[in-house]
């Protein structure tokens, strides 16, 4: 019974924390576009002050989450240390690359554009696979 | 998170005074998350139904699925780090687990009808806008009774 209300509680959290990265997903691509073109096209046009009202609150917020996230892999010891230390040393770069791209965009480095996507779409990922890692090492260890 | 949940706390008064802060902090926000969301929604389901969907007879225009995406995007944001951090205070708080369990069940299914109601609300009409008007509502009131259940726990030295 106890288990199974853990299990429920883990799978809406994770539905939870999936589906706020989804939405982030859905509102990038509404309003930037998913082509290097649309990217350049969305932030050429941006003032900095335009820019760090997106900047500030994703830096501030993404660092607690992946906080919050990242602490919940390193406590559990059935992971290999070398793949903790993957997801912490590619999550981290490929965020600040995807916060901070749009500055260089602006600037009129347009290069910078698939840079931000891939770092985008990278971060999507990485995330993912840490949250399924987390789910099914938690289910291996509740079992 | 862990090392919140790793030590005695009463054992610690830096540590207490900390999280008492923390809680008090957490409780404040919560009540202004609700007074913001009365301000721009409205108090009343019929208030949230014409903000959100809109009414042609009061001239009202339905609110942007950008501006809809972007305001959830934004509430989720501060919703679950507040839930994370009541949540692993108040599982030391010692009560039974059945009520932890209820607790933390509850909060989670009220947080998640909060953006599936908007979400669908362009589907399934106004019974979205009210299942999320309830959920922000139900999550909103336990997350205020969890901290308030902890903080006095603390002040009470109770765990």
């Amino acid at each position: 019974m106890n288990f199974k209300i853990l299990q429920f509680i883990a799978l809406a959290f994770s539905t939870l924390v999936i589906l706020q990265a989804s939405l982030g997903t859905l509102l990038f691509t509404r309003l930037v576009g998913l082509t290097p073109h649309d990217v350049n096209l969305y932030y050429g046009d941006k003032s900095l002050h335009g820019l760090l009202e997106v900047i500030l609150p994703h830096t501030l917020f993404i660092a607690i989450a992946l906080m919050a996230v990242l602490h919940f892999l390193a406590f559990i010891q059935t992971i290999d240390p070398r793949t903790k230390a993957k997801a912490v040393y590619l999550l981290f770069p490929l965020f600040f690359l995807d916060q901070f791209s749009p500055l260089l965009i602006s600037m009129g480095l347009e290069f910078f554009a698939i840079i931000k996507l891939g770092a985008f779409i990278g971060f999507q990922v990485m995330l993912i696979w840490v949250w399924i890692m987390i789910f099914k090492q938690t289910q291996k260890t509740l079992g | 998170m862990k090392f919140l949940a790793s030590q005695k706390l009463s054992d610690n008064s830096v540590m207490r005074s900390i999280i008492i802060g923390m809680l008090l902090s957490l409780i404040l926000a919560m009540v202004l998350s609700l007074s913001a969301k009365g301000i721009d929604y409205g108090v009343s389901p019929n208030e949230w139904i014409n903000t959100v969907l809109g009414n042609e007879a009061e001239f009202i225009d339905p609110m942007s699925f950008n501006d809809l995406l972007l305001g959830i995007h934004t509430d989720l944001f501060a919703l679950i780090l507040t839930f994370i951090l009541i949540a692993s205070v108040t599982a030391r708080r010692g009560r039974s687990r059945v009520l932890m369990m209820g607790f933390l069940t509850l909060s989670l299914l009220s947080l998640l009808a909060y953006p599936i109601g908007m979400l669908f609300s362009s589907i399934i009409g106004s019974s979205g806008v009210i299942l999320s008007l309830g959920g922000f509502i139900v999550f909103h009131l336990l997350m205020i009774i969890g901290g308030l259940d902890s903080l006095i726990g603390l002040l009470r030295k109770k765990f």
